[in-house]
């Protein structure tokens, strides 16, 4: 019983020392140009909606969002989203650039509530290429983009022309 | 020793089923806006330092050492990457601090990476960083103009700098 002790000791010390001098000593695969595996893919996907739904509860829920408000949130994502997350009203094209790869919100959708979707969008997600956007938007220009983000892949073709206007009026 | 190896596996499999359950059950903290603590900051980009060292190929930039080619590179600079990595005079990029780990602000600070090492981590970029394989939308000459650029950071001509600052008189 006490080797099996010390066995589980020493697995406890050993493996996070192996795998921290696996990393330092620059043994991990770094290059963004090869695709996660599913597994790493579906385990950090989870941890990262987990750990977002836990975080973003103490959002307060959204002021109701009007049509002004979500083209509103369009108008923003077309200037700072769509680079990496679809064109809106384009083709579906990966972006494979970025590791993880950013996803394609505008034909994929997104399962995240508006409270998520702006805390997301607040404070961006660590090791992934999504910064926070805290800084640069008000409180009422992150809940437009969390309303319209909530609706991207179902918005009638007449908002998506709304929010492709230039300048409306 | 049977016992030993028993305990061993039961404290590899702990271990694993400990780290899926604490991400499983969102306790991670994955805001990017919370502050870097020194050490994981010095630990993660020694870890990636290391991993281009290993990887990149020590290779000799095919074009000539010159200013045409500094200019060319710090023209790039100025178009895609400043947004990030802080324009050359200004103050550092607010822009980029909001990634986790932040974007280094290379205007300020320079670089370790040899040219060839700018080069390769420009083509193919870093994963779980915001950093993007420009491989794709740049040719090989283009990003060695601009491996040339920065890994002379900070200490670049300055005429070199006026240059690229001039505003399109193209």
């Amino acid at each position: 019983m006490k080797r099996f002790a010390l066995g589980f000791v020493v697995a406890l010390i050993v493996l996070p020392i192996v795998c921290l001098a696996y990393f330092s000593l620059g043994f991990s695969q770094i290059r963004v140009d090869a695709k996660p595996s599913a597994l790493e893919t579906a385990v950090l996907r989870a941890a990262v909606r987990a750990s977002v739904r836990r975080s973003a509860a103490g959002v307060p829920s959204p002021p109701a969002a009007n049509d002004d408000d979500i083209v509103a949130g369009g108008k923003l994502y077309v200037l700072g989203c769509q680079g990496c997350h679809g064109d809106l009203g384009g083709p579906y094209q990966e972006d494979n650039d970025l590791y993880p790869a950013p996803p394609q919100l505008t034909h994929a959708g997104t399962q995240y509530s508006e409270p998520e979707l702006y805390w997301i969008v607040k404070h961006g997600v660590r090791m992934t290429g999504m910064s926070a956007y805290g800084p640069f938007y008000s409180e009422k220009e992150l809940w437009s983009l969390a309303a319209f983000l909530r609706r991207i892949d179902k918005l009638p073709r007449e908002m998506i022309e709304k929010v492709r206007q230039k300048k409306a009026g | 020793m049977k016992n030993f190896i028993a305990g061993f596996f039961a404290g590899t499999l702990a271990l694993i089923v400990g780290v899926l359950g604490y991400l499983r059950l969102g306790l991670l903290d994955v805001r990017s806006d919370a502050a870097i603590p020194d050490r994981t900051a010095r630990f993660l980009y020694s870890g990636i330092h290391a991993s281009v060292r290993r990887t990149a190929p020590k290779l000799q930039s095919p074009l000539p050492q010159n200013d045409e080619t500094l200019i060319a590179g710090g023209k790039l600079y100025l178009n895609d990457c400043v947004g990030c990595h802080g324009e050359p005079g200004k103050p550092p990029s607010d822009f980029g601090a909001t990634f986790y780990p932040p974007a280094p602000q290379f205007s300020r600070v320079g670089t370790k990476y040899s040219e060839a090492e700018v080069f390769w981590v420009a083509k193919h970029g870093i994963r779980r960083t915001g950093m993007a394989a420009q491989g794709s939308s740049y040719s090989d000459p283009k990003l060695w103009s601009l491996a040339a650029f920065i890994s002379r950071f900070p200490n670049l001509p300055p005429h070199v700098l006026e240059e690229i600052q001039q505003k399109p008189t193209k």
